[in-house]
């Protein structure tokens, strides 16, 4: 596993894709930063000029709004990190190099999903400084941000989960992308029908696979166990489908 | 008494057989039984068998969608088949994958490689994909590089290289880790003359030390390599048996090429009464090819003739039958 996951670390590191992908993602971070700040220094502005305007709280003024815009970079990112899991190994014909090396096929989805994981936090990691422009400035809560940062990574492997499962049925990497990206989109906005079934268990069970009900709490400063255990459960559900899904293109050849 | 002496019987029989099982294993690397694949309803390879030797370099010859690629992926474990089975080593290729895979060095056609990569950090995961251990790695890359050239392009990234050194890279990645088996698909393919002849080469150093497998549907290219060929039609084993061998046993005439000076058609009726003359052929204005029947050669008699008749003879010679003309006969078509 090792070895599958030094490899595609390389890969991605020196594919142009990863630096267009973190690019795009800072400079996006970076204008729902600013624009989090101008919303901030009007507030200031305002508490300056009425004396007995309430004070400012930053959770819900700055980092909240932050962190919420950034889970939609997330949403939409993570895909394209995904995409290139078993897509382009098949375009290219290296699958064919990689399905007769003596690594088990577990072993090189693992490998490929957690390089891909570890290919979003460095993403996300690239926003730490922005964080720390803030710590200048304000008093942040630094638990609020960390218990952000922890449900964005989770969310990313609940996303990259689906994306291996659609790489793994593709060798066109747009296609993988766009059906993960869509998937992500139905399971964000599932929780929505809930109020459709007041009080039944469809409400419930539409509630509970939401991934937005379980990225929530995150944002709001709150770290539960079962949030963390739905996206444990989230991804592996997935990666076993796209194990089994490996499998079945094996046999088909 | 009688009880006793037919428990040692037992045993000695028991034990014969084992080392004769033993000795089976031990010399039939590969052990393709019955193989059989289908894609949907089409059927891409038929109830395939053969052996390989240790040692030996085996040929699948064949058109191109023979199915030599079909039969090397399962032979490779990158798939299973329908049917039939594939031994490496006595490792099964779909219940014993990951042994079977150990054993093997597998070059695919196209020679699909890690294109972002450099050759050298390509080779170091494929080392370290097949288990050499860590402190051997560095070694191993070395010595591997070394031995196939690639020491000036190691720190190249391999979409910048030519296609020759693509192909090195590919025999390297198959010959990293040392695997007993090597499986070469099309090794060959795509390259000029004097590529392949390197490839020829390298795959020549190799022959005696390491039991190969390697798919062509170039006769000429691998005939010269091979210890035994088989020729794949449709999916199936058309013809089987040492290049030689196949030579001759389909050498149904002996075929004789002849020069004149531009007097083909006088050359023609000078010969053609000419006892185990078969039929004759003008190819062009001075040159003929004349199937003689039986084992006698005729060139002596033919010559004798035209030299009297006072037709300039320039060249006289036995028209050799090489693998692909074989093949030909065999199948009725042309090789590529």
């Amino acid at each position: 596993m090792r070895s599958i996951y030094f490899k595609e670390l390389s890969l991605y590191f020196s594919s142009p894709l990863f630096y267009v992908i973190a690019a795009v993602f800072a400079c996006v971070a970076g204008i729902y930063f600013c624009n989090a700040m101008a919303y901030v220094s009007l507030l200031s502005t305002m508490i300056t000029q009425h004396p007995s305007f309430p004070g400012i709280r930053m959770d819900s003024v700055f980092i909240q709004p932050v962190f919420s815009d950034m889970v939609m970079l997330v949403v939409f990112f993570a895909p394209l990190i995904a995409m290139r899991f078993y897509a382009d190994e098949k375009a290219a014909g290296t699958i064919e190099l990689l399905f007769t090396y003596p690594v088990s096929d577990l072993k090189s989805l693992l490998g490929k999903y957690l390089a891909g994981w570890t290919v979003l936090t460095t993403v996300l990691l690239l926003t730490v400084p922005l964080m720390g422009l803030m710590g200048l400035l304000t008093r942040p809560n630094w638990g609020l941000v960390a218990s952000s940062y922890l449900g964005l990574v989770f969310l990313g492997g609940a996303i990259l989960s689906m994306g291996a499962l659609f790489s793994s049925l593709t060798k066109h990497q747009i296609i993988a992308a766009s059906l993960t990206i869509g998937l992500t989109l139905i399971f964000w906005s599932v929780g929505w029908f809930a109020q459709v079934f007041p009080g039944g268990t469809a409400g419930t069970v539409l509630r509970e696979i939401s991934l937005v009900n379980h990225v929530s709490p995150f944002l709001k400063g709150s770290i539960s166990v079962k949030d963390i255990v739905f996206f444990i459960e989230f991804s592996l559900f997935f990666l076993v489908l796209a194990f089994e899904a490996i499998d079945s293109n094996r046999l088909r050849g | 008494m009688a009880a006793s002496t037919g428990l040692t019987f037992g045993l000695l029989c028991g034990w014969t057989l084992s080392l004769i099982w033993k000795w089976f294993v031990e010399y039939t690397v590969i052990v393709v039984n019955n193989l059989t694949k289908f894609y949907g309803l089409h059927s891409a390879v038929e109830d395939v068998t053969f052996t390989v030797n240790r040692g030996e370099v085996f040929g699948l010859l064949g058109p191109n969608g023979a199915g030599k690629s079909t039969i090397m992926k399962m032979v490779a474990s990158f798939m299973p088949p329908t049917s039939g089975s594939v031994k490496i080593m006595d490792y099964d290729t779909v219940k014993d994958s990951l042994d079977a895979r150990k054993c093997i060095g597998y070059l695919p056609g196209n020679t699909p490689l890690y294109s972002d990569m450099t050759v050298e950090s390509f080779l170091r995961f494929a080392a370290q994909a097949k288990g050499v251990k860590k402190e051997q790695i560095s070694s191993e890359v070395r010595g591997t590089v070394s031995d196939l050239g690639l020491s000036e392009v190691r720190e190249r990234k391999i979409d910048t290289l030519p296609k020759g050194y693509r192909q090195r890279v590919g025999l390297a990645q198959a010959l990293i880790g040392d695997p007993p088996v090597l499986v070469f698909d099309d090794p060959t393919g795509g390259l000029d003359a004097r590529q392949s002849r390197e490839i020829e080469g390298l795959i020549k150093d190799l022959s005696g030390w390491k039991t190969m497998l390697i798919a062509s549907h170039n006769p000429s290219k691998i005939s010269g390599l091979c210890d035994r060929v088989a020729f794949i039609d449709k999916g199936r084993v058309a013809s089987l048996g040492t290049p030689r061998d196949l030579t001759e046993k389909y050498r149904e005439h002996v075929s004789i090429k002849i020069i004149v000076g531009d007097k083909a058609k006088e050359a023609l009726k000078t010969i053609c009464r000419v006892e185990g003359v078969l039929s004759i052929l003008i190819l062009n204005s001075s040159m003929l090819k004349v199937d003689t029947v039986g084992e006698t050669d005729l060139r002596p008699v033919l010559a004798d003739r035209l030299v009297n008749a006072g037709i300039p003879l320039l060249e006289i010679a036995r028209d050799e039958k090489g693998l692909e003309d074989v093949f030909m006969d065999i199948t009725g078509r042309k090789v590529h």
